[in-house]
C-alpha cells in the first residue's frame, strides 16, 4: 500500500465545485486502495467522516479560485506556505490538483524528494476563455508541469494544451476522463414529449460561451417563437448576459434561474428538450454527461473535452450560433431525433463511472 | 479450368448540399454538385480511368457496373471515363443492369423498381450498343421477392452476396439456380475482401499480398468459379496506386493462365457451367456491414423515419428532384451501425456525422414538403 498526499482545495459540502467533486469520489475509491491523505483548508472545526484521511490545514481561505482577483491569489499563495509545513516527509507521493496547490508541490518534492503527480482540471487559457490570462499563473502551471512526475489531463483536448500552449512532454501526460455518479442522474425515464425548453446549466462566465446561447436563443425564435431558453447558475458575467438578452428583447424568450441544486438540476434536465454548452474552452464538461444520463440530449462546442469521447451528441464551434440554432430547432422538430440522441446519448453517458477514473489514476501512481 | 468471375461496381450518389433548417424556403440548391464534381473528377483520375486502361488494354473479360446516377454525373463531369468504357465494351467484357437511382425500390415499389431497371437497361444498351443479362441489385440486396421482380425482365443471371449461413450449406464458388430459373452467383467474400479491405493492411498476416500466393489460393478453392465482386473503387481509390494495387491487377491478368485459371464475364461462365441446386432466400440479404442485411441503410429509427416521409411523399414532389433522393447512400450515412462498420460509414460519410447527415436530409424533405405537397 502506498501513500499518498493529496493536495486539495475544496471538498464537499465547502465548496462544492467541480474541483472538489472530483477529488471527494475518486478519492472515496482510491482510499480503499491506497493510503490516501487529503489535505484542504480548514473550513470548518466540525468532525466530517469521509472515506478517505482528511487533515485540515489551519487556513481558511475565503474565495473561489476561479476568481480572478488579487486578493486571491495571495490567499493561495498563504495556504501554499503553510501546506508545505504540514505535510507528511512519509508520503510516496505528492498528487497536486491544479495550481493552486502547485507552489506547495514543487517546495514538498524538493525538501523531501517524493515522486510528484499533478492533475490538471482545467488551465488559466480555459478560465479566462482566451481573454488576458494571468502570466503569473500560467508560470506556475508551467512550473508544476516541468516539475512532476507525471501529469493527469482530464481529457485529449486537455492534453493538447499542456503539450502545445505548454510544450510539455507528451510522454508525461496520461489522459483519465471524469466520471459520474450516474445513478443520481439515470434513476428516471426521460420522456420526448416536446418540452419547448432548452437548457443553460453551468456558471455564467466567458469561458462557458454564455453569450453564444443568447445569440442561438434569439436564432432559434424566428422559426420557433414559443421556445423557453433557461439560463441555470450564477457567475461573473451574468449581468452582461441579462443585459444581452434584454437589449435582443428576449425577455419573455430566456429565464434565468440562479443557483441550482445538484437535486435541482435533475428536474430540469428532465424537463428540457436539450442542453447547450457552448463553451470557448472547457476541459471535460461534466454536466455535458449529466445531461445526458438524464436521456436528455446535448449541443456542446468542439472545444469541450468529453466531446472527444462522445459520438451522440451535436458538436459545433462555440462561435457557430447559426449551426447551433439550426441544431436546436432540428432537435425540436424532429421528435425521432430527440429520441436517438437521448437514448443512445444516455447509453454512452454510462461508460464514464469513477471507478474507471479510480483505476486509471492507480495506473499512473503504479508506473511511478 | 477454373473461371475468375470479376464484378466491379461504380457508384456515386447525386450528394445533398449542407441544408439547415434556416434555409428552408430560400430557394438554395437541394444538391451537392460542386462536390459530386470534385468527387467524381478525383476518382476518375485515381481509379477509373487508370483500371479501364488496363482492363483495355489486355482485352480481359470481367463484368462492371455503372450506376446509372454515376453514368449521368461521368458524362456531365467526366465523360472521357464512359467513353473508355465503350473501347474497352467493344472487345471484352460485359456491363452488369442494377437499379438506375442505386435505390431502396426493390423492397418497397415493384413498379417503381422495374421502371429503374428498365431505364437503366436502356440507356446502357443505347450508349453500348449490346443486350446485357446480368443484373445486380443496389448494394446485392436479394431474396426470393426480388427474383421474381425481376422475372418480368429479360434478366439471365442474378449476382448476390455469398452470406455465411448461404455458404455454410453453398459452396460459392458454383453457379446455382433461383426459384425463377436465373443463374445466382453468390460472392466469394473472403477471397473478394482479401482484395478491396485487406490488400493494404499492414497488421494483416498475409500482408504483403502478392500475386502468386493469391492466384494459389484461388487455384486451390474447390469450384468451378471464383466470384470477386468488389467496389471498382478498390483499385486506386481505396487502395492507392501507391499500395501496388494496379501492379497487382496487372499480374492476376498475366499469370492467370499460370495456375489453370481464367478471366470470364458473369453471363460467358452461366453459358459454359452446368447450374448447381436451387436456392431459396426468404430474408433480404446485402453485401453491406457486417450483418449482411438491410440494417446498413434501415437499421435505425433516423433511418426509418426518413425512408417512411420519403415513401409518403412519393406523387408529389417532382422525378427531377425526387428520383435522386431514394438513392440508398443518403440513407447509408444516418447509419449509426457498431464498430468496425461505423469506421466504414464515417469514411464514406461527407456530412461529419450521422445526425448531420439526418438533420440534413430531413430539412431537404421538409423543404420540399412545404414546397410541392402542400401539407403544413
Amino acid at each position: 500500500m502506498k501513500s499518498i498526499g493529496v493536495l486539495g482545495w475544496e471538498l464537499p459540502p465547502f465548496f462544492a465545485g467541480g474541483l472538489g467533486i472530483h477529488t471527494l469520489n475518486l478519492f472515496s475509491i482510491i482510499g480503499r486502495i491506497e493510503n490516501i491523505t487529503l489535505y484542504i483548508p480548514r473550513f470548518t472545526n466540525e468532525a466530517i467522516r469521509y472515506a478517505f484521511r482528511v487533515k485540515m490545514v489551519n487556513y481558511n481561505p475565503v474565495g473561489s479560485p476561479y476568481e480572478k482577483n488579487k486578493e486571491f491569489y495571495q490567499k493561495v499563495m498563504d495556504y501554499n506556505e503553510i501546506l508545505i509545513n504540514e505535510v507528511s516527509k512519509d508520503h510516496d507521493i505528492i498528487h497536486m490538483h491544479d495550481w493552486i496547490t502547485v507552489p506547495a508541490g514543487i517546495k514538498l518534492k524538493e525538501k523531501y524528494g517524493k515522486k510528484l503527480v499533478f492533475t490538471v482540471h482545467s488551465t488559466e487559457y480555459d478560465r479566462s476563455g482566451g481573454f488576458y490570462p494571468q502570466e503569473r499563473v500560467l508560470k506556475i502551471e508551467r512550473e508544476g508541469m516541468l516539475a512532476a512526475d507525471r501529469i493527469i489531463a482530464v481529457s485529449h483536448y486537455t492534453k493538447r494544451i499542456i503539450t502545445e500552449k505548454f510544450s510539455i512532454d507528451p510522454n508525461k501526460v496520461t489522459v483519465v476522463h471524469n466520471g459520474v455518479k450516474s445513478s443520481i442522474f439515470s434513476s428516471f425515464t426521460k420522456n420526448y414529449e416536446l418540452k419547448n425548453k432548452i437548457l443553460y446549466f453551468g456558471r455564467v462566465t466567458p469561458q462557458k460561451g454564455a453569450k453564444f446561447f443568447i445569440e442561438a436563443a434569439y436564432k432559434v425564435r424566428r422559426y420557433i417563437p414559443s421556445a423557453k431558453f433557461i439560463v441555470a447558475g450564477e457567475g461573473d458575467q451574468l449581468n452582461e448576459i441579462k443585459s444581452l438578452s434584454y437589449s435582443l428583447g428576449l425577455e419573455n424568450t430566456v429565464n434565468f434561474y440562479g443557483f441550482v441544486s445538484e437535486a435541482e438540476s435533475v428536474k430540469l434536465y428532465l424537463d428540457s428538450d436539450v442542453f447547450i454548452l457552448p463553451a470557448v474552452s472547457e476541459p471535460f464538461g461534466m454536466t455535458v454527461i449529466e445531461s445526458l444520463s438524464t436521456g436528455t440530449p446535448a449541443i456542446i462546442s468542439k472545444t469541450t473535452g468529453v466531446g472527444e469521447a462522445l459520438n451522440h451528441v451535436l458538436k459545433a464551434d462555440f462561435w457557430d450560433t447559426d449551426k447551433i440554432a439550426n441544431y436546436i430547432i432540428a432537435v425540436l422538430k424532429y421528435r425521432k431525433l430527440r429520441e436517438a440522441l437521448g437514448i443512445f446519448g444516455k447509453f454512452e453517458a454510462s461508460k464514464f463511472s469513477w471507478e474507471n477514473t479510480a483505476l486509471k489514476t492507480l495506473e499512473v501512481y503504479n508506473s511511478l | 479450368m477454373k473461371f475468375i468471375v470479376m464484378f466491379l461496381e461504380a457508384h456515386q450518389p447525386r450528394r445533398l448540399n449542407n441544408f439547415r433548417y434556416q434555409d428552408i424556403g430560400t430557394g438554395k440548391d437541394y444538391f451537392w454538385d460542386e462536390k459530386n464534381r470534385d468527387i467524381i473528377q478525383r476518382i476518375s483520375k485515381n481509379s477509373y480511368l487508370p483500371t479501364l486502361t488496363l482492363l483495355a488494354d489486355y482485352k480481359v473479360p470481367i463484368t462492371l457496373s455503372f450506376s446509372g446516377i454515376l453514368l449521368e454525373q461521368l458524362w456531365k463531369y467526366e465523360p472521357s471515363v464512359p467513353e473508355l468504357l465503350k473501347e474497352y465494351l467493344r472487345n471484352s467484357g460485359e456491363l452488369a443492369i442494377e437499379s438506375y437511382y442505386h435505390s431502396l425500390s426493390s423492397i418497397w415499389n415493384p413498379d417503381r423498381f422495374l421502371n429503374e431497371i428498365r431505364k437503366d437497361m436502356e440507356m446502357k444498351q443505347n450508349i453500348y450498343n449490346r443486350e446485357f443479362k446480368t443484373f445486380r441489385n443496389t448494394e446485392m440486396i436479394y431474396n426470393d421477392n426480388i427474383d421474381k421482380i425481376v422475372n418480368n425482365l429479360n434478366v439471365k443471371n442474378i449476382l448476390t452476396e455469398g452470406t455465411d449461413s448461404l455458404i455454410w450449406k453453398f459452396n460459392p464458388n458454383f453457379i446455382y439456380k433461383t426459384p425463377h430459373g436465373h443463374n445466382l452467383f453468390l460472392r466469394n467474400y473472403r477471397l473478394s475482401d482479401d482484395i478491396s479491405f485487406r490488400f493494404s493492411t499492414r497488421e494483416w498476416n498475409e500482408y504483403p499480398l502478392f500475386s502468386e500466393k493469391y492466384l494459389s489460393w484461388l487455384s486451390n478453392s474447390p469450384g468451378d468459379v471464383i466470384n470477386l465482386f468488389m467496389d471498382f473503387e478498390t483499385f486506386g481509390e481505396h487502395q492507392r496506386k501507391e499500395t501496388g494495387i494496379f501492379e497487382f491487377l496487372e499480374a492476376l491478368i498475366t499469370k492467370a493462365k499460370d495456375y489453370n485459371l481464367k478471366f470470364t464475364t458473369v453471363n460467358e461462365a452461366a453459358e459454359l457451367l452446368y447450374p448447381q441446386r436451387e436456392i431459396s432466400i426468404q430474408d433480404y440479404i446485402s453485401w453491406a456491414d457486417i450483418p449482411r442485411d438491410l440494417s446498413a441503410w434501415l437499421g435505425n429509427e433516423l433511418q426509418r423515419d426518413l425512408f417512411e416521409m420519403l415513401k409518403a411523399l412519393s406523387g408529389c414532389i417532382p422525378d427531377n428532384i425526387y428520383n435522386y433522393l431514394l438513392t440508398s447512400d443518403h440513407l447509408y450515412y444516418v447509419s449509426l451501425g457498431t464498430t468496425p462498420d461505423i469506421t466504414v460509414h464515417t469514411y464514406f460519410n461527407p456530412y461529419g456525422s450521422p445526425y448531420d447527415a439526418y438533420i440534413n436530409f430531413r430539412n431537404i424533405l421538409e423543404d420540399l414538403r412545404q414546397k410541392y405537397c402542400n401539407k403544413n
